[in-house]
């Protein structure tokens, strides 16, 4: 079915054609000037390179190592984010019931997992499942058991958030569109499902995709029980650097900081781009 | 058709309704007229049972229908709703809209649903916004979208509460133009109203309430012309001038 609106907004479909290839101009002149900046940085740090004020052989050594626990960084956020996602849209719809218990359940939940420091939880998640795996299932690796509790403790710490977000999204949807809803004879749960949660989920999109941003960087905190991720690596790394040359820590906390860069803008991007998906068009925001 | 018998509704100390009793005939327009806060928008809002009654029955063809064993989904969608805030779907298109509760309630299937979604948009004058978003719509079209909304599940009456009230002056023409149609096409209708106009010419019955009562209730001319109670006859006195 083609989507042609007439009135208002006169002859859209040029329109939206007209915007799309403007967009395709804007993203090639990014991207340009992107690898420009980049080529750019490369020349001016080797010829720092070559009168020695910037030890290139070394930047260059840490790439491999660094660039294979980010893999791991982005697993754990991989991880993280789904299981955050998922609990927090239950707990979050929860908390919108008419039932008093969920609500309190739901509330208690919140209230929990918002008030911990999120590198306390870690630490006592890896502690429960040690002294568990210890005492009755020694078959198991306590460090791999440990960092799974770990990694699953940051998801509900991060879930709690979550939710708190798609019960903002869920109030933002008027009264009149569920009692609309429910004048053509819809049941509760189709309620729910075709009229609530879509509305809501458009509008709760920006500030998923903050605390998505945040909690990848709260993966640094797994070093705590010795994840090797990037910024346990890095650390290591800077332990050893510091006795040759002090110049050497600014390298290896700039290539961290330019992977953590690169991990957040691809799931900011990812999330923009369900944003654009669930536009409608007429309630776009004002442009200022 | 539909009847009403004396039903009780409070809200915390509130009492809105108080004793009220209307019927309504098929294919019979019932006006209800009456100051805010009467009890006009609750009534409706108890005779599809989006509100129940605390004391009372509603009645639909002669069935009692709020008591536990009846669903009232399976009340609401044979009585179609229009609101005073259009309440469209912000997220669906006009003929999403429309085809909603042919698919999810009447489970027709989706082309056939289409079909008869084009041919409620039709009725109403807006088939070529179809596939515009009720944001890009004006007042008068998100209501006539509405409308066709309610038509679709081909209901056995509609109620309207107030629903020009929020239209700017320009548009309130078209949509009691479609209201107008469909009265002659032998819908029954209950519509909540300050339009005094389509009162005197569309409606069968009028009914004046004031304060969770109903004042007096009769013809067009005998409400409007020359009502007995000096209650409405001020009311009426104060929407006229």
């Amino acid at each position: 079915m083609k989507r042609e609106t007439t009135g208002f907004v006169t002859s859209p479909g040029s329109d939206r054609l007209q915007r799309r290839g403007a967009t395709l101009w804007r993203r090639a002149l990014f991207a340009t000037a992107g690898a420009g900046v980049a080529i750019g940085a490369l020349l001016v740090l080797r010829a720092l390179g070559s009168i020695g004020l910037f030890n290139v052989a070394y930047a260059e050594s840490i790439v491999p190592p660094l660039l294979l626990v980010a893999r791991q960084t982005l697993l754990f956020s991989a991880t993280v984010i789904p299981i955050g996602f998922v609990i927090g849209f239950v707990i979050g719809w929860a908390r919108t019931t008419r039932n008093w218990f969920l609500r309190a359940l739901g509330s208690t939940y919140v209230e929990f997992f918002r008030s911990m420091p999120p590198l306390v939880l870690i630490a006592f998640a890896a502690l429960i499942s040690f002294f568990v795996v210890r005492r009755f299932l020694t078959f198991l690796d306590p460090f791999e058991v440990g960092l799974s509790a770990g990694t699953l403790a940051l998801a509900l710490h991060s879930s709690a958030y979550q939710s708190e977000i798609v019960r903002a999204g869920i109030l933002s949807v008027s009264i009149g569109q569920n009692e609309a809803a429910e004048a053509v004879g819809l049941r509760k749960s189709q309620i729910m499902f075709a009229i609530t949660l879509p509305q809501a989920f458009r509008v709760s999109l920006p500030a998923l995709g903050n605390e998505f941003a945040s909690v990848i960087k709260d993966t640094s905190l797994l070093s705590a029980i010795s994840a090797l991720e990037l910024s346990f690596l890095g650390s290591s790394l800077v332990a050893s650097a510091i006795f040759l040359d002090f110049n050497l820590v600014f390298i290896v906390w700039t290539e961290i900081a330019l992977i953590y860069f690169a991990i957040t803008f691809f799931v900011t991007r990812i999330v923009r781009g369900v944003e654009n998906r669930f536009k409608v068009p007429g309630l776009e925001a004002a442009q200022l | 058709m539909i009847e009403v018998r004396g039903i009780h509704k409070s809200f915390g100390n509130l009492h809105v309704l108080q004793e009220v009793s209307l019927s309504v005939d098929k294919g019979d327009v019932l006006v209800i007229l009456g100051p805010s806060g009467s009890g006009k928008s609750t009534l409706l809002r108890c005779i599809n049972l989006l509100i129940y009654p605390d004391r009372g029955d509603v009645l639909l063809e002669g069935l009692v229908v709020n008591r536990p064993s009846i669903r009232p989904e399976w009340v609401r969608q044979q009585i179609g709703m229009v609101f005073q805030s259009f309440n469209l779907f912000t997220h669906l298109t006009a003929l999403e809209n429309v085809t909603l509760g042919l698919t999810k309630v009447k489970k027709i299937d989706r082309t056939e649903a289409v079909r008869q979604a084009r041919f409620e948009l039709e009725r109403v004058g807006l088939a070529d916004k179809a596939d515009a978003f009720p944001a890009q719509l004006s007042g008068g079209q998100q209501q006539r979208v509405a409308i066709a909304r309610a038509l679709a599940l081909d209901p056995k009456a509609i109620l309207f509460d107030e629903p020009t009230s929020a239209l700017d002056p320009e548009y309130i023409r078209e949509v009691l133009d479609v209201m107008t149609e469909l009265a002659h096409e032998g819908t029954t209708m209950i519509v909540v109203t300050h339009e005094i106009g389509f009162a005197r010419n569309v409606a069968d019955r009028v009914l004046f309430m004031a304060e969770g009562k109903i004042v007096e209730q009769g013809t067009p001319h005998e409400i409007l012309e020359a009502p007995n109670q000096d209650r409405t006859r001020e009311f009426i006195g104060k929407v006229l001038s």
